[in-house]
């Protein structure tokens, strides 16, 4: 029910102040105030971040570029970096980050979303998300940013590793970046060139563009072969592991003065066969990387390695260990449940790392 | 009277085993339907306080005082009882939602969310019916069992029991500033000052809300303030007697067992099962019944799998008692008249050294 326009939803967030001072001395429960809000405005809430659907359209087969325009608590982010979308799918509010593909004047903001083969939450925003839904995002984060000092930037991008490289090519050329930019964009089949009009527009354009589409069934996968000796400053590359991995390689056996920009992703790692190896820990909170093991909890390794976290009764029962898993996969000792779902709650006690994650602590 | 048979360790594994099953068979089968029950409960208790305090505006008119007064007490007792305590146990964790998230939910009572997750999802659920572990047999004030050591104070156990369940919310409060052990020189004043802050501060706000804000709310549209404190007054007591009763009914029945501080020493989860079984008991009673009591007249399930959503319990219950059957455990459940009948039987029996020739339980 939309009672209000957007505008004044958004425009009033900074009036909620006295509101906001309340919820965060206990006064009030900020559930009761959002439920209010949300009958005003389905995208109205006091803190929490929620955009209004504003445009779709297919820039790939199997992709779909969104346009968010995000309610009053929205900070803004930059081109490159990646937020969470949530949405509720069977009663669980799941998260999946993507790239910011474009980064609006007005503060909306572009991504794309890739379908993925039963991917819960993909499917769910491709075929089912219509114009004018409200959808919560998370705070942006990501570190890739443009080289304004560059001589020549390549761009190495495999399927949606296309996103974040997109954001910052757009905002690059548009404040009148000219060195000359290469972009390789690496795809299985010709219907994964997404956004391959805008590209070509952009590139007719910008006569320092030069965008390279390739297909891994012809071209094979990445070689150093393809770039015909473009001689690049600076490299940016974003895709799945063994692809980053592949132009790591050869970019830190050429003479490259500047480090490689790089983002993976990958699906996460299962090992369920239980053959313990070492795994990395991540705490997100104390920022801190541990190397730990397959075999004990996550609560124990934790402490082994110097953190308390917050704990009680060390078997599963009280809860008070409950954190989020923010990436990776751990088994649930108990019933033996092996649970990936990022931004979900877990037990440190009866959690244990089945490959490199990271936890929220 | 119980009569449990002694397992073997073959037989309790397969116990363990067959509750395991059934837990894990549970959780997998959360989704939606229990995401919708729990937000309806929600909208359910809104609806009810909402409705309680606009009736009470209307003054002391006996039918609106009165229908007011309940629906605000309903509120109150299905927020704290199957809203409050369920989700604090983490039970809705798996939604990832923030409002109904275990680890901050704070509950419209006197006692902060944070002692009572310490005290009772702590202590009471991991060491339930120790004696000298669980503070919850008695609260320090009443005694239940003939193990207890009897003191002179108990003589009059009937009179502080009666005084506990008129203000048994802030029994409930006070359990976790440890005031026992302040009084007995264990635990420091220092100690005890940032507890007492933040308990002060919680009742503060609670009083504000009820004796003050509404009361002062209606002096100021015209309305009878003195009617309005009156009915917060009732709702609030009636919450008190419903809880004490619910809760004394848990674990001080007739056929509930004690144990003694060596069990817990190097306790499997397969003992800490058949601890939960002997020393809970169950209430019968339709639907309505066990949603007002927060489904703890399923409180053996509860003590099972105190993280699987309530709602599930009644479910569960098929099972569980047909399993206790099988390894020739005591299911103890009656209905409510009849359970705490014994309940009250033990608080006048044991209020002397050896009531009635020191009775076995």
């Amino acid at each position: 029910m939309t009672l209000i326009p957007f505008v004044v939803a958004r425009r009033s967030a900074r009036l909620l102040a006295p509101l906001r001072a309340l919820v965060a001395r206990g006064w009030l429960r900020e559930a009761s105030v959002d439920a209010v809000l949300a009958q005003l405005h389905p995208a109205w809430r006091l803190n929490r971040v929620f955009s209004r659907l504003v445009s779709r359209r297919w820039v790939a087969d199997d992709m779909l570029a969104l346009t968010l325009q995000p309610n009053g608590n929205w900070r803004g982010a930059e081109p490159g970096q990646h937020i969470q979308v949530y949405l509720e799918v069977d009663g669980v509010r799941l998260s999946r980050s993507y790239s910011l593909t474009a980064v609006m004047a007005d503060g909306s903001v572009e991504i794309a979303v890739k379908r993925q083969p039963g991917g819960r939450l993909s499917n769910r925003l491709l075929d089912h998300l219509a114009i004018g839904d409200a959808v919560e995002l998370g705070e942006p984060f990501g570190e890739l940013t443009w080289p304004h000092q560059a001589q020549a930037v390549l761009l190495l991008a495999a399927g949606s590793g296309l996103t974040p490289l997109l954001g910052l090519l757009r905002n690059a050329l548009g404040k009148g970046f000219n060195a000359p930019v290469e972009l390789f964009h690496y795809v299985r089949d010709a219907g994964q060139h997404a956004f391959a009009s805008e590209l070509h527009a952009l590139q007719q354009r910008y006569q320092n563009l030069r965008v390279r589409p390739m297909l891994t069934t012809e071209a094979g996968r990445f070689s150093p072969a393809h770039l015909h000796a473009f001689a690049a400053s600076d490299v940016l590359t974003c895709g799945p592991f063994g692809f980053v991995n592949a132009v790591n390689e050869w970019w830190s056996s050429t003479a490259a003065k500047t480090p490689l920009q790089a983002e993976s992703f990958s699906p996460p790692e299962l090992n369920s066969n239980a053959s313990h190896r070492p795994v990395l820990m991540r705490f997100a909170r104390v920022q801190q990387e541990v190397v730990g093991d397959t075999r004990t909890s996550l609560l124990q390794q934790a402490e082994a390695a110097g953190l308390r976290p917050a704990h009680g009764c060390r078997q599963g029962i009280c809860a008070s260990c409950t954190c989020l898993l923010l990436s990776g996969t751990v088994r649930d000792q108990r019933s033996g449940a092996l649970l990936s779902e990022p931004g979900q709650a877990i037990r440190l006690c009866v959690s244990v790392p089945m490959g490199d994650v990271v936890v929220d602590i | 009277m119980r009569t449990d048979r002694l397992l073997t360790d073959s037989e309790l594994a397969a116990f363990a085993a067959e509750l395991d099953d059934l837990g894990r068979r549970t959780r997998a089968d959360l989704g939606a339907v229990d995401a919708r029950y729990i937000r309806r409960l929600r909208s359910v208790i809104r609806l009810c306080t909402a409705a309680g305090r606009g009736l009470l505006l209307l003054g002391w008119f006996p039918p609106t005082w009165l229908l007011g007064t309940l629906l605000l007490g309903l509120g109150k007792i299905l927020e704290n009882m199957e809203l409050g305590h369920n989700v604090m146990h983490g039970q809705y964790d798996w939604m990832n939602d923030p409002e109904f998230s275990g680890r901050t939910y704070e509950w419209d009572i006197a006692g902060p969310s944070d002692f009572w997750r310490h005290t009772h999802n702590h202590i009471h659920h991991t060491y339930t019916n120790v004696l000298g572990m669980d503070d919850d047999i008695g609260y320090g004030v009443v005694r239940l069992f003939p193990e207890q050591r009897w003191k002179p104070f108990y003589r009059w156990q009937p009179l502080w029991v009666t005084l506990q369940a008129l203000l048994f919310q802030y029994s409930v409060a006070v359990q976790h500033l440890r005031l026992d052990k302040v009084y007995k020189g264990k635990m420091s004043r220092d100690e005890l000052r940032p507890l007492l802050r933040v308990f002060t501060a919680k009742i503060g706000r609670q009083w504000f809300k009820d004796y003050l804000f509404f009361p002062a709310l209606a002096a100021l549209i015209g309305a009878n303030a003195l009617a309005v404190l009156a009915g917060n007054a009732v709702a609030n007591l009636l919450r008190n007697l419903w809880t004490f009763l619910i809760i004394f009914c848990g674990h001080f029945t007739e056929r509930a067992a004690v144990f003694p501080r060596e069990v817990v020493e190097n306790e499997s989860r397969r003992h800490w099962y058949l601890r939960q079984l002997q020393g809970s008991s169950n209430l019968k009673g339709g639907k309505l019944f066990h949603i007002l009591s927060g489904n703890l007249s399923h409180q053996i399930e509860h003590h099972l799998y105190p993280d699987v959503p309530a709602r599930r319990y009644a479910a569960m219950a098929v099972e569980v008692r047909e399993i206790a059957r099988r390894y020739g455990q005591t299911y103890n459940c009656g209905s409510l008249a009849a359970q705490f009948a014994t309940v009250l039987r033990r608080i006048w029996i044991y209020r002397k050294p050896n009531g009635l020739g020191a009775q076995p339980t």
